[in-house]
């Protein structure tokens, strides 16, 4: 027994050494590969992202809300905005966008996604929107194209009123809250397949943009 | 004798260091898959698994490199012993578990689903794999402490 009690230690600062050295390999190497992994990870969504933007879905776009991993963008007019909203949603409409973005940005970070929305298939304001985040160098920005329509549609969580009051409301109220929102998003709905005629009665004031 | 097991301990080490180098470089080249088949063991918490996926490889690489040169002989011996034992223990953990695991141990790409998935015949055949080398490496560590025991006195 004697010999094995000699070398004992002798292993141990081996053994020790080698974890230790190949620890520090990984580790070093790990952070200098471009396809390193994040040591430290949260549990990825089931919403697969492309990575350079575009359009998202209202599946992909109403987990991710539920999921709290996105932000809503509503690039509507402020009185829109105060009508009704996705829960949550800041107001940023792209004309307004130098002046409000740099309150707004430290909020926009930390997030899966940045979802701009206004309403109607054709409407452009998200789209302009989406366009000054990425020049403003926002990477992770999606457009969900007649998102307020849709979000509505689905009965999805709506608020009123300007935003900082929104997270007061509580979930009983956003219920009664609904459904005359989602007639309101039917009716923009129907009324956004006529954008020209819309822009003529001078309702949708930002649709030039 | 000592010729002898001198001899034997060289082939062991070599062999031994041969299986671990193999088992090493896929993984190297792609952490991001064996980070799948690492969470599909489902013993780790989810914060380790990066980390223990990105280090297993690394660990590997350096006891089969201590093993062919010599360097930190016993220790690389010993642990590669202990590491091949943990797999094989968490191999038959997962099998009673129902888990059919990607064994991950030479491949970060997952086993072919072929005509070979009616049943567990995979995880078996992990499990025996895994045994044989954890034989050899018992082996290559007792003969090794032979030889360093003889060395201590």
């Amino acid at each position: 027994m004697r010999p094995v009690l000699r070398i004992l230690p002798r292993i141990l600062v081996q053994s020790f050494s080698i974890l230790a050295l190949s620890a520090v390999l990984a580790f070093g190497v790990n952070a200098l590969r471009p396809d390193g992994l994040p040591l430290v990870q949260a549990a990825p969504s089931a919403v697969q992202l492309p990575q350079n933007g575009g359009e998202i879905g209202i599946k992909d776009a109403a987990l991710l809300f539920v999921s709290g991993r996105a932000v809503f963008l509503d690039a509507r007019s402020q009185y829109e905005f105060e009508q009704g909203h996705i829960q949550g949603a800041l107001s940023l409409p792209p004309r307004d966008f130098a002046a409000r973005f740099p309150g707004l940005k430290p909020r926009l970070t930390g997030k899966e996604a940045v979802i701009a929305y206004c309403d109607g298939e054709l409407c452009q304001l998200s789209i302009a929107l989406a366009e000054q985040l990425r020049a403003a160098g926002i990477t992770n920005v999606f457009v969900l194209k007649n998102g307020w329509t849709l979000w509505n549609a689905e009965k999805l969580p709506v608020a009123k009123g300007p935003a900082g009051q929104t997270s007061q409301t509580s979930q009983t109220s956003q219920m009664s809250q609904m459904s005359p929102a989602g007639q309101k998003g039917k009716s923009s709905g129907l009324k956004a397949l006529k954008p020209d005629l819309l822009k003529q009665d001078g309702l949708c004031t930002d649709c030039a943009n | 004798m000592p010729a002898r097991l001198g001899a034997a301990d060289l082939v062991l080490r070599l062999v031994l260091a041969g299986v671990l180098l193999y088992a090493s470089a896929d993984k190297l080249l792609h952490p991001q898959a064996f980070a799948g088949i690492v969470k599909g063991y489902h013993v780790l918490p989810e914060l380790l698994v990066n980390a223990v996926a990105v280090w297993l490889p690394w660990l590997e690489l350096a006891l089969g490199l201590c093993l062919v040169t010599g360097l930190w002989c016993e220790g690389a011996a010993v642990l590669s012993a202990g590491l091949i034992g943990t797999f094989w223990i968490l191999l038959i953990v997962s099998y009673f578990r129902g888990i059919d695991v990607d064994c991950g141990c030479f491949s970060s790409t997952p086993a072919a689903p072929g005509p070979t998935e009616t049943g567990p015949a995979p995880m078996l055949w992990f499990i025996g794999r895994d045994a044989v080398l954890l034989g050899l490496a018992l082996v290559a560590a007792r003969v090794r402490l032979g030889l360093a025991k003889e060395g201590a006195q």
